[in-house]
C-alpha cells in the first residue's frame, strides 16, 4: 500500500509477537479429562495425568499391580442415570489404550446415549483401578425419532412425502462444505449415507408410543490408523512424510462408499539404510 | 392472514472473524473484510435503498455477528477501508480510458459506477458505519437483524455451560449498545445446536434460532410438519426453524446450482494477474505479489482454461440473474402448493444461505436479491415473505420437539470442527475456560488495571473460541493464519493469566493487547463469574 495506515490513532507503537516465543503449553499440570461429542457414533476423549497421579497411584496399589494391569478406557453408558458414582452406568465398556497417546476418539456403542469415560487400570484379578473420569456427554441419536406426539399427528404416507420434500437425502450435505466447494467450479463432494430411514411400512396409530419399524441401515466409516516409532525414525504414510508427536502418530480417514484404501507405512532412518515396512489396505464395499 | 398459500423466510448469514493487525501497517487477512464491505455488505443496503425508494416492499433476516460489527465500527478498520475503497474508485476510473474501445469497456464502466455509488452510500449516507444502514431497515420493519454467538464460538463443543451463557450473553450485549433493542433471533455459530442451549438464549430474550434441517427432523418426538413449521424447545420455549434443503440445493447444487452459470462473473480470472506488473502493483499489498483485486473482466465460459475465458457481459449477467429469480420464486410456488396438499397449515420455507456467497462468490447473487425480493412484491401472491417473528405471530401455536443435535457442517455434526487436524486446540480451550472463571470468582470486584487485565483475558478467550480456526484448519486455506491466531490467542491468554494470579501486571502488555484485540470494548469479565451460581459443568 500507498501509505502507511498503522499509526493512525494509536499512542504507543504495538509490539508484533515474536517469532522466537515458546510454543503453547503441552499441558497445564492437572491430572484430567474431557469427552466430546463429534457424531452420533464418534466421540473424542482427550487426558492429562500428572507424574505426581501416577506416583500417587502406585503408592496405594504398588508397582507390581500397575506392571501387570493393562489400561484402558472404561466408557459407561450413563443415560438417565441421575448421579453417576463409579458403578451405577447402565452399561459399560471397556477397550485398551496407552495413557501416552494423551487423546482418543472412541467409537460410541449406541447412538443418542449419553457417556462417561474413565481411564485406568485393569487389573490381573479384574480391579478397575481409576485414574481420571470425564465429564458425560449425549450424543444425537442420528435418525427419526420414533416417538409420535398424539396431539401433532400425521399420516404415514404424509409423512413420507413431508421427509423427503424436507431434504432427508441431503442430511450432512452442509452449507459450509458446499461453500469449500465453490471454488473449485460447483463440483459437490461425495453425498454421505442418509442418516434419514426410507419406509415405516408397519406404522399403527398407537399413540405415545414406540413405533415397530421397518428395517433401515446406516453406516458410515471412518478408520483409525496410529501408531508409534523409534524416536530416529522418519515415517511415511502413502509416500508422505508424517509429523511424530513424543513418538506417536494418528491419522483419521473417512472412507466412502466403493473407497479402497492403500495406505503403506514406512519408516526409514536419516541415511535411509535402515527401514522397516507395515502395509494397510481397506475396503468399503458400496451399499446394497 | 391474507391470500397468500405459504410464506417464504429469507435468511442471510453475515460473519468474519476478527481481523484486525495495527501492529502492520497493511496485512493480507484483513482483506477479507474489505472485499465483504464493497461485493456484499455495501451492495445489499444498496439494493434495500433502491427497493424502499421504489415503495417495494421486503423481508429478510440477517445475522450481523458481533465480531463483524465490531469491525465495522472499529476506527482503524474503517480508515483502512476507505483508503481500500478510494483505490478501486482510482483503478477503475483509470480502467475506463484504457479499455476504451476495446470489450472490456462495459464492465470497466460498470465497475467504476459501482464503486463510486458504494464510496457514496458509505461516505454520505452512512458517514462511515455501515451497521447504521442496517439498523435503518430494521427500525423500518424490513430487515430481522439477528445476532451470533460472540465470537462464532461452536457451542455444542463447550463443555462449561458457563463458557455458552458467556458467548450468548456478550453477544445479546453487543447487540443491544449497536442496535438499541433485545435481539430477537440467533444465528448459532454453524447452526450448531446442542440441546439445552436454548436456556441460555432464552435467558437474553431471544426468541428463536436455526438449525441444520436434521436438527428438526432428528427431533423428539417426530416433528409433524418436517421443516416447513418451527419448532419449540421443550421448557424454554424458543423456536427452531430449520433450514429447507430445496431451495438451498437450488443455489447451491453443482448440476443445477444458478452461480454456476457460464454467462456470471468469473472469480478466477483477476486483474491483479491480467494487467502490466507496473499499473497494478499500487493497487497490491505493500509486498507486491500478484493476487486477486476484486475486478474481474471475464465471465465462466465454460468448462476452459482461464486463459480461454471470454469477456464479460454485465448487462447480459444481469438478465440471468432476473431469470434465475424468476425460477427461484416459480420454484418456491409450486414447493408451496405441492406442501399445502400434505400439510393443515400454510407451510413456510426457510432458505438460508451464508450472505458473503452472495456478490463475494457469486457476484450477481446481489442482483438475484434485487429481483427476487421485486417478483415476490409485485408480480404474485401465492407466497409471501416474512420474518420468524412474523411467523410466530400468525402461528403462535407450534408442536413441542427437542431439536437434534446437529450443525450445517459436512456430515450435519461437529466433524469440521473437531478432527485430527485441529483437535489439539479444545485442551486449551477447555483449560482457558476454566481459569477465565477460576478468576472471575477470585477477583469479583477487580479495579484499575486488574480489571482490565481481566476484561482483555476474556477477549483473549473469547477470540480463541471462534469456530473460523478449527474451519480454516479443515478446509486448508489459511490454515497457518488459523492456527497462528489460535495459539497467539492461547499465549497471550497464559501470560497475561500468568500476571494477573504472579501479582505482577505489566500496563505494556495490557495496553499492547488491548489495541490489537480490541473486540468487545464494553467486555465485562464478570460474565464469567460461578458466584451465587450453580456449576453447569457436566461433571459428576
Amino acid at each position: 500500500m500507498a501509505q502507511n495506515l498503522s499509526s493512525g490513532s494509536l499512542l504507543k507503537p504495538l509490539v508484533r509477537d515474536r517469532q522466537t516465543e515458546a510454543d503453547i503449553p503441552s499441558g497445564y499440570g492437572k491430572t484430567e479429562s474431557y469427552l466430546l461429542p463429534k457424531d452420533p457414533a464418534w466421540m473424542f476423549l482427550f487426558w492429562e495425568i500428572t507424574q505426581s497421579t501416577f506416583e500417587f497411584i502406585k503408592s496405594q496399589y504398588g508397582e507390581a499391580v500397575l506392571n501387570a494391569a493393562r489400561t484402558i478406557i472404561r466408557l459407561h453408558d450413563v443415560t438417565d442415570v441421575a448421579l453417576f458414582n463409579g458403578t451405577n452406568s447402565v452399561k459399560y465398556y471397556d477397550m485398551p489404550v496407552l495413557f501416552e497417546a494423551r487423546s482418543w476418539y472412541i467409537n460410541a456403542p449406541e447412538s443418542g446415549r449419553a457417556y462417561i469415560a474413565d481411564l485406568g487400570y485393569l487389573t490381573d484379578d479384574g480391579r478397575f483401578i481409576l485414574v481420571t473420569r470425564s465429564n458425560a456427554t449425549t450424543l444425537p441419536p442420528g435418525h427419526i425419532s420414533n416417538i409420535i406426539d398424539d396431539k401433532w399427528m400425521i399420516v404415514e404416507g404424509d409423512f413420507q412425502k413431508l421427509l423427503k420434500l424436507s431434504g432427508a437425502d441431503y442430511i450432512g450435505l452442509g452449507a459450509s462444505e458446499l461453500m469449500q466447494v465453490v471454488g473449485q467450479r460447483w463440483k459437490l463432494t461425495e453425498l454421505t449415507p442418509s442418516g434419514a430411514p426410507t419406509s415405516w411400512s408397519s406404522f399403527t396409530l398407537h399413540l405415545d408410543k414406540v413405533q415397530e419399524e421397518d428395517i433401515w441401515l446406516n453406516a458410515d466409516c471412518e478408520i483409525i490408523i496410529y501408531g508409534s516409532a523409534s524416536k530416529n525414525a522418519i515415517v511415511s504414510i502413502n509416500g508422505k512424510d508424517i509429523e511424530l508427536k513424543d513418538g506417536k502418530f494418528t491419522i483419521h480417514r473417512h472412507l466412502s462408499a466403493g473407497d479402497i484404501v492403500d495406505l503403506p507405512i514406512h519408516a526409514r532412518n536419516a541415511t535411509g539404510d535402515k527401514t522397516r515396512h507395515i502395509n494397510i489396505k481397506a475396503l468399503r464395499e458400496q451399499g446394497k | 392472514m391474507g391470500q397468500e398459500k405459504g410464506y417464504l423466510a429469507l435468511v442471510l448469514h453475515a460473519h468474519l472473524p476478527f481481523i484486525k493487525h495495527p501492529e502492520y501497517p497493511d496485512f493480507l487477512e484483513e482483506d477479507w473484510f474489505y472485499e465483504a464491505m464493497v461485493e456484499t455488505y455495501i451492495p445489499l443496503l444498496n439494493v434495500f435503498e433502491k427497493l424502499t425508494e421504489e415503495g417495494c416492499d421486503f423481508r429478510l433476516t440477517m445475522s450481523l455477528t458481533p465480531p463483524l460489527c465490531n469491525m465495522m465500527e472499529d476506527p482503524l478498520l474503517i480508515e483502512r477501508f476507505r483508503h481500500y475503497l478510494n483505490q478501486r474508485v482510482e483503478l477503475s476510473g483509470k480502467e475506463i480510458e484504457r479499455t476504451r474501445g476495446t470489450e472490456f469497456e462495459g464492465v470497466a464502466q460498470m465497475y467504476f459506477d459501482k464503486f463510486r455509488r458504494y464510496q457514496d452510500l458509505f461516505e454520505n449516507r452512512y458517514h462511515g458505519h455501515v451497521l447504521q444502514g442496517f439498523k435503518k431497515f430494521q427500525d423500518m420493519g424490513k430487515l430481522e437483524i439477528i445476532t451470533c454467538c460472540a465470537t462464532h464460538g461452536y457451542l455444542p463443543l463447550m463443555v462449561h455451560k458457563e463458557s455458552v451463557n458467556a458467548q450468548i450473553k456478550i453477544a445479546a450485549h453487543d447487540y443491544r449498545s449497536r442496535f438499541g433493542k433485545n435481539p430477537r433471533g440467533i444465528w448459532l455459530a454453524e447452526c450448531a445446536y446442542n440441546p439445552g442451549d436454548d436456556k441460555f438464549l432464552r435467558d437474553e430474550g431471544i426468541r428463536f434460532f436455526f438449525t441444520e434441517t436434521h436438527g428438526i427432523l432428528h427431533g423428539t418426538p417426530r416433528p409433524k410438519y418436517g421443516v416447513y413449521a418451527p419448532v419449540y424447545c421443550p421448557e424454554t420455549g424458543v423456536a427452531a426453524f430449520a433450514r429447507d434443503m430445496e431451495s438451498a440445493q437450488q443455489v447451491w447444487s453443482a448440476d443445477s446450482g444458478y452461480p454456476g452459470d457460464h454467462r456470471y462473473r468469473e472469480f478466477y480470472r483477476d486483474l491483479g494477474y491480467d494487467l502490466d506488473y507496473d499499473y497494478i502493483k499500487p493497487y497490491l499489498h505493500s509486498d507486491g505479489v500478484r493476487r486477486n483485486i476484486g475486478m474481474k473482466y471475464h465471465k465462466i465460459t465454460g468448462k476452459v482454461a482461464l486463459n480461454q475465458k471470454q469477456a464479460y457481459n454485465p448487462w447480459e449477467a444481469r438478465d440471468v440473474a432476473a431469470e434465475h429469480a424468476g425460477n427461484f420464486m416459480f420454484n418456491r410456488q409450486k414447493q408451496i402448493e405441492y406442501l399445502s396438499t400434505i400439510i393443515d397449515r400454510k407451510p413456510l420455507v426457510v432458505s438460508m444461505y451464508d450472505a458473503e456467497l452472495y456478490g463475494h462468490w457469486w457476484y450477481e447473487g446481489i442482483d438475484f436479491l434485487e429481483f427476487l425480493f421485486k417478483k415476490i412484491y409485485y408480480d404474485q401472491n401465492e407466497i409471501k415473505l416474512v420474518t420468524p417473528m412474523e411467523y410466530l405471530q400468525i402461528y403462535p401455536e407450534n408442536q413441542v420437539v427437542q431439536p437434534s443435535m446437529s450443525s450445517w457442517g459436512d456430515k450435519g455434526y461437529h466433524d469440521v470442527w473437531l478432527n485430527s487436524g485441529n483437535d489439539w486446540i479444545y485442551r486449551h480451550l477447555i483449560k482457558s475456560t476454566e481459569r477465565m472463571m477460576d478468576l472471575a470468582n477470585r477477583f469479583p470486584n477487580a479495579q484499575g488495571l486488574l480489571c482490565r487485565a481481566l476484561n482483555q483475558l476474556a477477549r483473549e478467550l473469547v477470540l480463541m473460541q471462534s469456530s473460523d480456526w478449527a474451519f480454516l484448519m479443515t478446509t486448508g486455506t489459511a490454515k497457518e493464519y488459523s492456527t497462528k491466531r489460535t495459539k497467539d490467542h492461547i499465549k497471550r491468554f497464559n501470560e497475561l493469566y500468568e500476571q494477573i494470579i504472579g501479582n505482577r501486571i505489566d500496563e505494556g502488555y495490557v495496553y499492547n493487547l488491548e489495541m490489537r484485540d480490541s473486540i468487545f470494548q464494553q467486555m465485562d469479565y464478570n460474565v464469567y463469574s460461578t458466584a451465587n451460581k450453580e456449576a453447569v459443568l457436566a461433571k459428576y
